[in-house]
């Protein structure tokens, strides 16, 4: 056996391209209530691997004991050790100028996040607005005859609740990829965190008491 | 073999050579009739439709085998077919987007998906262990530049009952941090877009987060000089209120020619107590039915009256 490679490194690329290998973070928070939070030893990709994914192969082709349960792993996931950041709601605006279109994508976003398992709070439909505005019709003089354009825009409002940022990046992804023209989307991410370690305790009672000195006027 | 032999021949050739020699002049013109049949006709009732649009593709009348019209109909007309009909082809379409091609596509991308903690079911749970809320967000539309300078922009929410204050600490912070407090919900909302990148600004709210909540553990050296203009509850004690209390008590006591009973005495009595209530319910909670009876209440037994 030779030294264990380093896994290959993955080709950074602009997030509208895509990623042919998308990153699944284990999450490693601990709750008081959650049993059985053993990690689960999801075999790395992109062939190579670090050394525990080496061993643990090797264990495999020796013929002990083998997860039955374990589902056929797809060589594309890979999983990686930081902690997932958790989203408590996704809040996703689309705007477009056609309801029919805007109806089509509300129903194809309803049904990938069913089928993807997130859950959809509400589904709502803020009323549309109409920005109105009068223009000469002629290029010169004839101030009396104008003309009247207006432009009309439909919003729909999907919220999700729940989601971890893998989760999330994969919904993301597909729905915008599957954006049709002419139409806008605003998503309003909530990230939820712990408090930080710097804020748990103030940091007088750590430092050294430091002497006052006079100021000598 | 005789010259006129030869001619006889070559003439033949020509004759049959001739309606083949169409490539000096321009091409048959190419007419309807004779192109094939559309794909249509020979689709299959169940076939598998994402392979004929597997991605987002213009609408093509061809390809699709549904009797679709669309247009204003000319006067006692019905609505254009779908033969070269530009509306159908200008409006996006989701032929491609299909129930069992979404299926497909999510069963695909499961695989790339992680479960949320199941002992995060309420947010209250999610209050309780992430405290603190960060709001971000993305814009995507189309135009010549996907840089939106709205996307720098951070919101962070923390309650105040999560960081670990005590009494002085948490009014400090509320006097420091001002409007952005919100008394009824007791959640701090931090926004920053003084920096040009969104990680910027992060780093910075949480910054802002860490000096506030350090700052106000610190007690200075003029903050003894706090008044009673700048207190943000009614505290009794050495307050007009008291004094007025006692002073008419010892008065009465006196007129009654009672032995001196001490001001201690009085502020631990019942009456005065319940005074001290219903002054203090009054001030901070403002009037309300139950305040202003029980501040009569209070001040019937305080003063003796039998009304």
């Amino acid at each position: 056996m030779g030294a264990p490679r380093s896994p290959p490194r993955r080709r950074a690329l602009p997030p509208w391209r895509g990623r042919t290998c998308g990153p699944r973070s284990r999450f490693s928070f601990r709750a008081a209530g959650r049993a059985g939070a053993e990690p689960r030893w999801r075999r790395a990709g992109c062939g190579g691997g670090s050394v525990r994914s080496s061993t643990l192969m090797g264990a495999r082709l020796a013929g002990s004991h083998v997860e039955t349960q374990e589902p056929k792993t797809n060589p594309l996931v890979s999983v990686s050790d930081e902690p997932e950041t958790l989203y408590k709601r996704l809040s996703i605006l689309v705007k477009g100028h056609d309801k029919a279109v805007l109806d089509s994508y509300e129903y194809f976003a309803v049904l990938a996040a069913k089928e993807l398992g997130i859950s959809v709070e509400k589904v709502d439909k803020p009323p549309k607005t109409i920005e109105r505005f009068t223009l000469l019709k002629s290029v010169h003089i004839y101030k009396k005859h104008r003309v009247q354009y207006e432009m009309r825009t439909h919003y729909m409002c999907l919220e999700l609740k729940y989601l971890t940022s893998s989760t999330a990046a994969v919904y993301l992804e597909y729905v915008q990829r599957n954006l049709p023209e002419g139409v806008a989307m605003e998503v309003k991410k909530t990230k939820i965190e712990k408090i930080p370690e710097h804020i748990q305790k103030p940091v007088w009672d750590t430092l050294p008491q430091v002497e006052e000195t006079e100021v000598k006027s | 073999m005789s010259s006129c032999g030869n001619w006889f021949l070559k003439s033949l050739f020509d004759v049959l050579i001739l309606p083949c020699g169409r490539s000096h002049i321009s091409p048959v013109p190419f007419s309807l009739d004779q192109a094939a049949p559309p794909r249509t006709e020979r689709m299959a009732v169940d076939q598998d439709w994402s392979s004929v649009y597997p991605t987002a593709a213009s609408f093509k009348p061809a390809s699709v085998p549904l009797p679709i019209r669309m247009g204003y109909p000319v006067k006692r007309g019905v609505p254009p077919s779908k033969e070269g009909n530009l509306e159908l082809i200008k409006i996006p379409n989701f032929l491609h987007l299909t129930p069992p091609a979404i299926k497909k596509h999510c069963a695909a991308l499961k695989d790339f998906c992680t479960e949320w903690p199941s002992a995060l079911d309420s947010d209250e749970k999610c209050e309780q262990h992430f405290p603190i809320e960060v709001e971000t967000v993305d814009y995507v539309s189309s135009g010549t530049s996907i840089r939106n300078p709205k996307a720098r922009v951070v919101t962070l929410r923390v309650k105040l009952s999560n960081l670990n204050l005590d009494d002085h600490a948490k009014k400090k912070l509320i006097k420091l941090v001002g409007e952005r407090y919100c008394q009824e919900t007791d959640v701090l909302t931090i926004t920053t877009d003084r920096c040009p990148l969104r990680r910027q600004n992060y780093d910075y709210g949480m910054h802002l987060l860490t000096v506030l909540y350090h700052e106000s553990w610190k007690t200075e050296k003029w903050e003894s000089e706090k008044s009673e203009e700048d207190m943000e509850e009614y505290i009794w004690e050495n307050s007009q209120s008291q004094k007025n209390a006692l002073d008419t008590l010892l008065r009465i006591k006196a007129s009654e020619n009672v032995s001196n009973v001490t001001k201690e005495e009085l502020l631990a009595s019942e009456v005065v107590k319940n005074y001290r209530n219903s002054v203090i319910a009054l001030k901070n909670e403002g009037e309300t039915e139950s305040n202003i009876s029980q501040y009569k209440e209070s001040v019937k037994k305080l003063l003796n009256i039998q009304a």
